[in-house]
């Protein structure tokens, strides 16, 4: 039943927008409560799943499912999509943008959509289906205003994304021409549990082949260099809400697919396999980002840019046995609950300065206090400076790292996190202070689009002050999921 | 097992579909590549009702219907109309020149044969002989999206890739359990579509399909 909590009201909100010509702003206030439903499904489901209970299924096959991993999942993901829903273009329409709002709301509905039920399907099938489609709906987004950039970013984005993700289908048919030879074809052979199973069984060569492709594969869609290169034109051409979207959550989700395949090939021939290539093009895209970070002069694209060094320490994190996969899933808590805030700033801010260039940005805290404020306070708990949540979890890596004795592997990552927190922070300093630029006016009122951001300065504080015990145990409850 | 007609079939099919992917490769006229893929499209409809007769599988039969409306009807026809807009643009001198190109298609079949070694050898089925082929054909899709310059040429080498997969399902477990399968044409569908839209977005904010022109973003 929750599942129907879960999956139907995005699937509303879209039909919703389609249907109401020409598009009304009462729509986008009923989408933004509409998405306070799958929230409280989530919630439910992290609550049942903390109490211990067995993992709750849906439909002919057993074919949704929500164990404590999708639970987490989904809790960012509907987290971050009310927030984006609420904050988003669809309050106070003009009538020439109308259209547009309209067409934005059936895409980023159905977005949410196919992320969601790419967390909840249990069939792998299902769920690389609902990976493309999010590609194929958050790429829609992106060129509604018509520009040479915004169509370039699409382009890119449709055509990295697609083929990434066709790879990712061909490790699927891969690992099922596996599971099929062994015990038939039978109706429920992609389910995640069966595979996990009968892994035992499974041909370790073709098994580490399958992830060969399907790390590519997804980790295209995770920004994992050196497929990344179609994310920092989509994530800083997007609207603002899209990309809080597209680099709070549908990395996470993708690295959802990654571990979940991860589990299985684990099972099948132990971790190392799996642990080293993670290591590899996670260390590689912290390199590739922190470099990139300080050569930048676009502020969405420098967040951007933080994202694929954030998914590159996830991936370490995940390579390195249970406490480093413990240190991954905080990083990924905290990134995407700063990433979203942070994003959805950076589109106050150019709407205010009217530019996404860093040098045409300064003066913020006296032009707009409360966005510059909040804006620090993202980039500082981003940064993984204390007492926010990201300097717990990235503590928790380097012990990991550490006891892990991978020393050298630990001193690159810190020197490379330098890099980046310097960089970050001096981009961070031209933008807030400085005089105002001409035709830029200054102060800025409290409203409730502000207070709402206080909600993620508020969970990144406590998870910077404490670890929660029912997070704890969900945390723990997901080790034991992956690692068998 | 080699010997039987089921897998002389298969292997047969599966080696026409890897030249029509090869034959991306030379061609420059745009129509061409239509031409092409529609083809290997009809191979692989052939292949589907083969497996579907010989492993007396009768839900192949209904994803054969929607797989020839789909690729050998539906997008052939829309890519012919996007290319009779685009008429007068050829495909330009690819990143690497024709002969290079060719010798790199062999030895990516090559490399196919090498990948999927271990998975021939535990395959018992029939049509085993044509796995590394749908390898190589996924492969050459992607050497025609990198080398190409053309972001028509780039989408119907991701149609070719998709084909490919296709194949290598077909071939490999006589096809995905029906439920994926339809999602996975609905995605098919959809993903052209939306390739389609951005491509006349290209051809509207940049006056031509040539990727080279996309360098607004850089860094």
């Amino acid at each position: 039943m929750t599942f129907l909590f879960l999956l139907i009201p995005p699937f509303a909100a879209a039909l919703l927008a389609g249907l109401v010509r020409p598009y009304r702003s009462w729509v986008g206030r009923a989408n933004a409560l509409l998405s306070l439903v799958p929230l409280g499904a989530s919630l439910a489901f992290i609550s049942r799943a903390v109490s211990g209970a067995p993992a709750p299924t849906f439909g002919p096959n057993e074919l949704l499912r929500a164990d404590s991993l999708s639970a987490l999942i989904l809790a960012c993901v509907t987290g971050v999509a009310a927030l984006a829903l609420f904050l988003g273009p669809n309050l106070n329409v003009s009538a020439e943008s109308a259209e547009q709002v309209r067409r934005y709301q059936i895409f980023v509905n159905l977005f949410i959509a196919a992320m969601l039920l790419a967390v909840s399907a249990n069939n792998v099938g299902i769920m690389w289906v609902a990976m493309e489609a999010t590609t194929i709906f958050s790429a829609l987004v992106i060129p509604l205003t018509l520009t040479k950039a915004s169509v370039e970013a699409s382009w890119k984005y449709i055509l990295i994304g697609s083929t990434g993700i066709a790879l990712a289908f061909a490790g699927t048919v891969l690992a099922y021409f596996d599971f099929v030879n062994l015990v038939g074809p039978i109706e429920n052979a992609l389910n995640w549990p069966a595979l996990m199973t009968n892994a035992s069984a499974l041909h370790p060569e073709i098994i580490r082949l399958a992830f060969i492709f399907l790390l590519v594969g997804y980790g295209t869609k995770a920004g994992l260099a050196p497929m990344h290169t179609w994310l920092p034109d989509a994530h800083a051409e997007a609207p603002a809400p899209l990309s809080a979207l597209m680099s709070g959550v549908l990395l996470a989700v993708a690295i959802y697919a990654i571990l979940r395949w991860k589990a299985v090939v684990d099972a099948v021939v132990g971790p190392t396999f799996t642990n080293q290539l993670l290591i590899i093009l996670g260390l590689f895209s912290i390199t590739i980002a922190a470099f990139s970070l300080v050569i930048q002069r676009n502020y969405k694209r420098m967040l951007a840019y933080s994202s694929i060094e954030h998914t590159g320490l996830i991936c370490l994190g995940l390579g390195m046995g249970p406490m480093g996969i413990f240190a991954a899933l905080l990083l990924l808590i905290s990134h995407c609950t700063a990433k979203s805030m942070l994003f959805l700033l950076a589109g106050n801010i150019l709407h205010r300065y009217n530019s996404t260039k860093i040098g045409q940005v300064s003066g913020l805290l006296k032009a707009m206090p409360w966005t510059g404020g909040l804006f620090t306070v993202g980039l500082l708990a981003l940064i993984g400076l204390p007492p926010f949540g990201m300097f717990v979890a990235e503590l928790a890596l380097f012990r990991a790292g550490f006891a892990q004795s991978n020393p050298w592997l630990m001193a690159a990552t810190i020197l490379l996190l330098t890099v980046a927190f310097v960089s970050l922070l001096r981009h961070l300093n031209k933008i807030l202070y400085g005089p105002i630029p001409e035709g830029v006016g200054a102060g800025e009122n409290f409203g409730w689009r502000t207070a709402l951001l206080f909600i993620n300065v508020a969970v990144l504080t406590t998870l910077g002050l404490t670890l929660p015990a029912p997070l704890v145990t969900l945390l723990n409850q997901i080790i034991g999921i992956i690692v068998k | 097992m080699y010997n039987s007609l089921f897998s002389q079939l298969s292997i047969l099919g599966a080696s026409l579909a890897l030249l029509s992917g090869i034959l991306l490769l030379w061609r420059r006229n745009l129509s061409s590549y239509v031409d092409a893929f529609q083809w290997q499209s009809v191979v692989l409809s052939g292949l589907f009702v083969i497996v579907g007769y010989f492993d007396h599988n009768p839900e192949l039969y209904l994803v054969t219907v929607i797989f020839i409306a789909l690729k050998v009807f539906l997008i052939p026809r829309a890519l012919r109309r996007m290319q009779t807009r685009f008429a007068v643009e050829r495909e330009r001198d690819p990143y690497l020149n024709v002969p290079s190109l060719l010798i790199v298609s062999g030895m990516l079949v090559i490399l196919a044969y090498a990948v999927m070694r271990p998975v021939v050898a535990i395959s018992s089925l029939p049509t085993r002989g044509g796995l590394p082929l749908a390898l190589g054909l996924v492969f050459i899709g992607l050497l025609v999206i990198l080398t190409r310059k053309k972001a028509f040429t780039q989408v119907v080498g991701f149609l070719i890739l998709e084909n490919g997969i296709t194949l290598l399902a077909l071939l490999g477990t006589y096809g995905i359990p029906l439920i994926v399968e339809l999602g996975v044409f609905l995605d098919a569908l959809m993903g052209f579509l939306v390739m389609q839209i951005f491509i006349y977005h290209l051809h509207g904010t940049f006056e031509s399909i040539d990727v080279d022109h996309l360098n607004q973003l850089r860094h």
